[in-house]
């Protein structure tokens, strides 16, 4: 029963999407599968009860699946859609095929040199500036930064988001302008990897309503992110500037808003109060070099006995990265910490991280990408689970992904 | 048979053809003053390629150019041509050669218009009939941006690559104006008056003030969103 009240709202979207098919406009749609040769020196990953910073650990090595994935875009008239990205990455989810986002757009023409647009359902809040091609996936590297494999792994707007641009580019100005604002629910559980893994470098989104880690494997027990325990609105609003097609710059001050003095009745899940501010900077120019730098600084709350215990994160990375053609070459550097409130309670980690990656889109079809990632990282919950304190993880990919779809 | 009929069949052509060359050099002494030849340089002395350059007579009334009808297609997620200049009254196809749906807009003053660009589904031509800068985008890739310049001058064109346009005016004084889609200075500094006929051609070089605004990024995946 509370799997299926906590699923509701992407039953209806389902619903929605397939009632959309009757209608005469043409879905969009696109599948794909990416293959992945992994060869790692990394602890368990996370998924798998462990405490490895990457997304396979030395136990994966060999041919995995990177995601197979199902995308559907229906409109409705003009001014509406419906987006549906459903994904599969192995077997160590809830269920082997999992839906990453989910939503309803409403996107009416520009009036005036302005334009609205609302999003309802479940989807990304707007900050990373690498995850930009469909799938949320990154046309850099394989894995995300650090700050968006947390943003993959758990973070999502279930709810609704409203943003209004100003479109200076079309009235003869350099520049466009824009705010958004978002309030959701169905995230209190954000803030259990935070505390426990702390930060990792992936491609794996947890699907919504997913959950991480394994049912019984401590530390992360197979725990929901994607909860709604305390019946509190979480928020967002942020802003967002671009000058012509160079540079794009972001800011966003998010806040969930659980009450971290509550528990799920039904699963026992604590509720985790998590803010954070994020800010970013996106740099193109000629020549195929593209720069981007992004922030987060935030922290993490629980106190389910009037005890408050919290944890202060912050992470920050740069992306260099330039085409050639159909080759695009990209180096990362990661930095991340967390900490804890108390001092020297459970959780801290401190830790960096280097990717290199070649992506060779060969044709609208295939795309093949080698990446060599390594992770240096402390953390004391790793050594209070018997691991090192201190661990230098590598992983090295090799992607071989083939597209199909209705504009391929 | 076949030569002395060409020869009979010359005569009168022949004639016809005198004849009009000579009403036509009539005219042209009247009428026709020189050729107008036009320089645009950009802000560091570069000849400046595809700039539009309008010509409108400042002595009575010259008949406006005649409308045409225009294609202005959707490659690749992009405007293909991204600038289209257009006598006023003209018509303008959208005939999306993507594989994608597009949704065109404008909110400029010369023409408000939404136009939704199904796959495989032709939409009637646009009738842009007031001059002015139409700003054209699209509502689903907000990447796609392109111009129609829709104008009552007579004479205008654009400059070639070595950052000429030429046109042949009758005797009498104009107004030469200039405008291009990245253009920082005033269209007003750019405007110039002068008079054409008192030689057999008059020369005018323009440069901006301004450098232009950056060109769009070359070779960048427009299937990119945000």
């Amino acid at each position: 029963m509370g799997l299926l009240r906590r699923r509701a709202p992407l039953l209806m979207l389902a619903s929605l999407l397939a009632a959309g098919c009757t209608v005469a406009r043409a879905t969009d749609w696109e599948l794909s599968v990416d293959a992945r040769g992994v060869s790692s020196s990394a602890a368990r990953s996370f998924m798998d009860g462990g405490f490895g910073a990457t997304r396979f650990g030395s136990n994966d090595d060999g041919v995995q699946l990177g995601r197979a994935r199902l995308a559907l875009t229906q409109p409705f008239g003009d001014v509406w859609s419906v987006h549906l990205d459903a994904s599969m990455y192995d077997n160590l989810g809830r269920s082997p095929v999992g839906v990453t986002e989910a939503f309803v757009l409403f996107r009416p023409y520009p009036r005036a040199g302005y334009r609205f647009r609302l999003k309802a359902g479940g989807f990304y809040p707007p900050v990373s500036l690498e995850n930009r091609t469909s799938g949320w996936e990154s046309p850099y590297t394989l894995s995300y930064s650090a700050i968006n494999s947390w943003l993959a792994v758990e973070v999502r707007t279930i709810g609704l988001e409203g943003q209004l641009d100003w479109l200076g580019r079309h009235s003869g100005h350099d520049f466009d302008l824009g705010v958004t604002g978002g309030v959701f629910g169905w995230n209190d559980g954000a803030g259990v990897m935070m505390a426990n893994n702390g930060f990792v470098v992936t491609d794996r989104q947890t699907p919504l309503f997913g959950r991480i880690g394994q049912p019984g494997v401590p530390p992360l027990s197979g725990a929901e992110p994607f909860l709604e325990i305390d019946h509190r609105a979480g928020a967002y609003a942020g802003l967002e500037a671009r000058y012509l097609d160079r540079l794009v710059l972001r800011a966003l001050r998010y806040d969930n808003r659980a009450d971290p003095t509550q528990v799920d009745t039904v699963s026992g899940a604590i509720a985790w109060n998590t803010r954070f501010n994020s800010a970013g900077a996106r740099l193109e120019a000629e020549h195929g070099w593209t720069v981007i730098a992004q922030w987060l600084d935030g922290d993490t709350t629980i106190a389910p006995q009037g005890h408050a215990l919290t944890w202060p994160f912050h992470a920050e990375f740069a992306l260099l990265a330039k085409r050639f053609g159909r080759h695009t070459l990209s180096a990362r550097y990661d930095r991340f910490a967390v900490e804890t409130h108390p001092p020297g309670a459970y959780g801290a980690q401190d830790g960096h991280a280097w990717t290199a990656a070649w992506l060779f889109d060969a044709d609208p079809h295939w795309r093949f990408a080698l990446e060599w990632l390594q992770v240096v990282s402390s953390s004391i919950n790793r050594e209070e689970f018997a691991g090192p304190l201190l661990a230098t993880e590598k992983q090295l990919q090799l992607s071989v992904r083939y597209a199909l779809g209705s504009s391929r | 048979m076949r030569p002395p009929a060409r020869v009979q069949g010359r005569r009168p052509l022949a004639g016809l053809l005198t004849t009009l060359a000579l009403a036509g050099l009539l005219a042209w002494t009247e009428a026709a003053g020189a050729t107008l030849l036009i320089d645009v340089q950009s802000a560091d002395g570069r000849p400046l390629p595809g700039a539009v350059v309008t010509v409108r007579p400042l002595d009575g009334q010259a008949r406006r150019a005649a409308p045409v009808h225009a294609v202005m297609d959707q490659v690749n997620r992009a405007f293909e041509p991204d600038l289209l200049v257009i006598p006023v009254g003209s018509t303008v196809e959208f005939p999306n050669s993507d594989s994608v749906n597009h949704q065109i807009y404008s909110f400029s003053a010369a023409k408000r218009f939404q136009l939704p660009l199904y796959r495989g589904k032709p939409y009637p031509p646009v009738h842009f009939d007031q001059a002015g800068v139409v700003t054209l985008g699209c509502n689903i890739h907000d990447e796609m941006l392109a111009y129609l310049l829709v104008t009552d001058a007579p004479w205008f064109g654009r400059t070639d690559g070595s950052g000429a346009f030429s046109v042949d005016l009758p005797r009498g004084r104009y107004r030469v104006a200039l405008w291009h889609p990245r253009l920082r200075d005033s269209e007003a500094d750019l405007e110039r008056e002068l008079t054409v006929g008192e030689t057999d051609r008059a020369d005018l070089t323009l440069r901006l003030s301004k450098p232009l605004q950056s060109a769009p990024l070359a070779g960048r995946s427009h299937s990119w969103g945000y």
